[in-house]
């Protein structure tokens, strides 16, 4: 009651004219009816009512949302966040040592970062977790959708279309073993065509675009709201050329990535975007570095690097709140991303109890 | 040198939404003129502002300026399609999906062809076949669909002037002797191809900007420049402070342009790169190939015969790391002995590693498959990376062995 007139978000000459006629706290102008304010400081009355309108909003809500967001970020205890956290699903990648060093796969309301050298998998993998999120939840996926926004035009429908079969035959093969009936049952709308049509694709041909589109999101959420992935691919392509004020770059991208934060947990999905690597040269010799420089590191919850050791392929968990920094090898087959070699038989009963989501892996599923 | 980064920006952008005036955003007149009086014309200078300097500039309150950028998202942003209608697309018409190479095997591999849409690279060293490809890929492109071909004319930009017509005649009557049987088709063909020379980076860059109406009109289904590396290299000298980021900058400005046209139009756009010496500790040096001479010391370089002590560089294509980035698929030519060569696939979102042999014919690149020279399941590694192998001792009988001419060549520069 007591807040300053000035610190709510009215339009600059509204507020000038307001401190201008003296009033200090929004209790005055709780005070106030329309007619009266817009005489005294001499706006339309409809300017004045909206003024009110807003005031009242601001001080009588707890959660001052724009429509469209579900519910208040609000505050919760350690407690609460825990069960959300351990109840929470992932979005597998296929390749079980990757999921081990992510704990489980790529987490929900978490963005994860993708840096890599060309040609070495972000795009393939990109793809794979594109069809991955669609995975019914009785095979222990998210039954979700996904937004691929493509800056780089890397995205090959015949592609995905390989990686969406061979799921869909995996999932097909689990359930013959199981023989259960809602198995049976989610197979009937897991099917390559059903995959493809929750895939909701933006090509972006400049930053602009990209901005936009970000600005738009939240409303293409709502109405789609079974959406729980969104990638970017690739971040950095169209920002790396064009920019003579790189300040500017700077401000757009760390706008972009509370953007995306908020997004992430305001409609409880993974963000994942890829990064491009970028040459530094040094005193004698060059490395290679994520691009968009040192501020952008701090965007992305979590990162990993593909690289190359010869003629594998490398996966390095480099940042992470919660999971050790570790480095593991991976393939991409015609089928899609997968191990190197198949994945242990069984888990441990205890595993498996933590996170009773997540399908026991059996034994010869894997497909090499 | 290059003029500034600045240069690039007068040239106008093509196809993008970015530049769209705010008046045809849908904004009132009143609030249009307000914001040009800051200087903020377009849905780009609109959408690079925070929130408070929009609300500053436009005098509304914070909700409507939420409104305002809903609205001028609207105008910019792109439209939705699902991956299911993108699959329908290319399904009805699968001759906007791909133009035939006529190379079973590698056809195969990249899934029907040279993709459209999409970026493709051939790079190798010189004389290995980059230009003959082109040219068989031209003839290929004004083919009719019945054919394999996109039934369309073909842009081809040069700046090495390497482009023969009368070679070109040679492929097609070679390669299609009943279809070009006559005098009148080979007409047509050559009437179909609209050659550009271009000398320098600047040159090349406007005519790229030029190329939408150009392909409009002429009814173009394919795009080559041949070569992206030669004007670049000629003046961006990387060792220069500055200049690789430069270099870098315009590169990535003509990628995104090239991948516009290719996406909106559906074409295919194929570019030639050079090959360049990667020593050890990762610098490049510059290998522009004109002489054999440089071909020798390359391979000495490239340490052909393991005699070498010390690590030596080795041979791979050119322009750097955010090139590779750029380019969607990009096919290895290089040497294997002396008639046969190799093409690989070593960077391609749908082919896995592959290797095959061809050697060069009246008729353009012919694939070479028997028991002598089995497919290779080749294990490739890092499209950037990838060693490439040049002409070695060929020609050794014809010249002198080392000297201190071409030794002086392998010195780190």
């Amino acid at each position: 009651m007591q807040r300053d007139v000035g610190s709510f978000p009215l339009a600059p000459g509204l507020r000038a004219k307001l401190i201008g006629a003296g009033f200090q706290t929004a209790q005055e102008l709780l005070e106030i009816g329309p007619c009266e304010l817009s005489k005294e400081i001499g706006i339309s009355k409809e300017e004045a009512l909206e003024t009110l309108q807003i005031v009242r909003r601001e001080c009588h809500s707890n959660a001052t949302k724009t429509a469209g967001e579900p519910e208040a970020v609000g505050k919760c205890t350690a407690l609460e966040l825990l069960e959300q956290e351990q109840a929470q699903g992932f979005i597998i990648t296929f390749c079980s040592a990757l999921d081990d060093i992510l704990g489980g796969g790529v987490q929900l309301t978490k963005i994860t970062e993708i840096c890599g050298a060309p040609g070495v998998g972000k795009t393939q993998l990109c793809m794979q977790l594109a069809v991955d999120v669609q995975i019914p939840e009785c095979f222990g996926g998210l039954a979700g959708e996904a937004v691929f926004i493509d800056t780089e035009g890397s995205f090959m429908v015949d592609r995905v279309v390989d990686i969406a079969t061979a799921c869909v035959q995996h999932c097909q093969l689990i359930a013959e073993t199981h023989q259960e009936e809602d198995f049976q049952k989610s197979l009937e709308t897991f099917s390559l065509d059903s995959i493809l049509s929750h895939i909701y694709y933006f090509r972006c041909h400049d930053y602009t675009e990209v901005l936009a589109q970000v600005y738009l999101l939240p409303d293409f959420l709502s109405e789609h709201s079974k959406v729980r992935l969104v990638i970017v691919d690739g971040i950095a392509f169209p920002f790396r050329h064009d920019f003579e004020d790189l300040s500017l770059r700077t401000r757009l991208l760390n706008g972009l990535a509370q953007q995306l934060i908020s997004i992430a947990n305001a409609h409880k999905l993974a963000v994942v975007l890829t990064n491009q690597m970028t040459t530094r040269i040094g005193q004698s010799q060059s490395m290679l570095v994520p691009a968009l420089g040192e501020s952008w590191g701090h965007a992305a919850t979590i990162r990993l690097i593909f690289h190359w050791d010869n003629k594998q392929r490398l996966a390095t968990l480099y940042k992470s709140p919660s999971q050790k920094e570790s480095t593991i090898p991976f393939h991409i087959t015609p089928h899609g991303f997968r191990d190197v070699h198949p994945p242990p038989p069984s888990q441990t009963p205890a595993e498996v109890e933590i996170n009773p989501r997540k399908r026991p892996r059996i034994e010869g599923d894997k497909q090499q | 040198m290059l003029g500034k980064v600045g240069d690039f920006e007068k040239v106008a952008r093509c196809g993008s939404m970015a530049t769209k005036k705010l008046r045809r955003a849908g904004l009132s007149q009143e609030l249009c003129d307000r914001l040009s009086r800051h200087q903020i014309t377009t849905c780009r200078d609109f959408l690079c502002l925070s929130l408070l300097e929009l609300m500053k500039v436009t005098g509304q309150s914070y909700w409507n300026v939420q409104k305002l950028l809903c609205k001028v998202s609207l105008a910019c942003a792109p439209k939705m399609q699902t991956a299911y209608e993108m699959k329908t697309k290319r399904a009805i018409n699968p001759s906007s999906a791909y133009l035939s190479t006529t190379l079973d095997g590698l056809d195969k591999a990249l899934h029907g062809g040279v993709a459209c849409a999409s970026l493709t690279e051939v790079t190798g060293p010189s004389g290995c076949g980059k230009t003959q490809f082109c040219l068989m890929m031209s003839v290929l492109a004004t083919l009719p669909i019945s054919m394999g071909g996109l039934d369309g004319a073909v842009i081809y930009i040069d700046t090495e002037s390497a482009f023969g017509a009368e070679r070109l005649v040679e492929i097609a009557e070679h390669r299609f002797p009943n279809y070009f049987g006559t005098e009148e088709k080979l007409f047509s063909m050559t009437r179909s191809i609209h050659l550009y020379r271009e000398l320098t980076c600047d040159s090349v860059l406007k005519r790229i900007e030029t190329l939408e109406e150009e392909i409009i009109s002429k009814k173009v289904k394919l795009l080559i420049i041949d070569s992206i590396a030669s004007v670049v290299r000629k003046e961006f000298d990387t060792k220069l402070q500055g200049n690789l980021m430069e270099r870098s900058n315009f590169l990535a400005r003509e990628a995104s342009l090239l991948k516009y046209l290719a996406e909106e139009f559906s074409i295919p756009v194929i570019l030639t790169n050079q090959i360049t010496t990667r020593l050890s500790n990762g610098l490049d040096i510059q290998a522009d190939l004109v002489s054999p001479a440089d071909d020798m010391s390359l391979s000495e370089v490239s340490g052909a015969s393991g005699s070498k002590d010390r690590e030596p560089g080795y041979v791979t294509a050119a322009l750097g790391n955010t090139w590779s980035h750029s380019v969607n698929t990009r096919l290895i030519l290089q040497y294997h002995d002396l008639h046969t060569r190799q093409v690989l696939v070593a960077k391609s979102p749908v082919a896995p590693f592959s290797a095959f042999f061809y050697t060069i014919e009246n008729s353009g690149l012919v694939l070479q498959d028997g028991k002598d020279h089995p497919d290779a399941s080749w294990e490739g590694s890092s499209p950037v990376l990838q060693a490439i192998r040049v002409r070695t001792n060929i020609l050794k009988d014809g010249f002198p062995s080392s000297t201190a001419e071409t030794l002086k060549l392998t010195q780190p520069i």
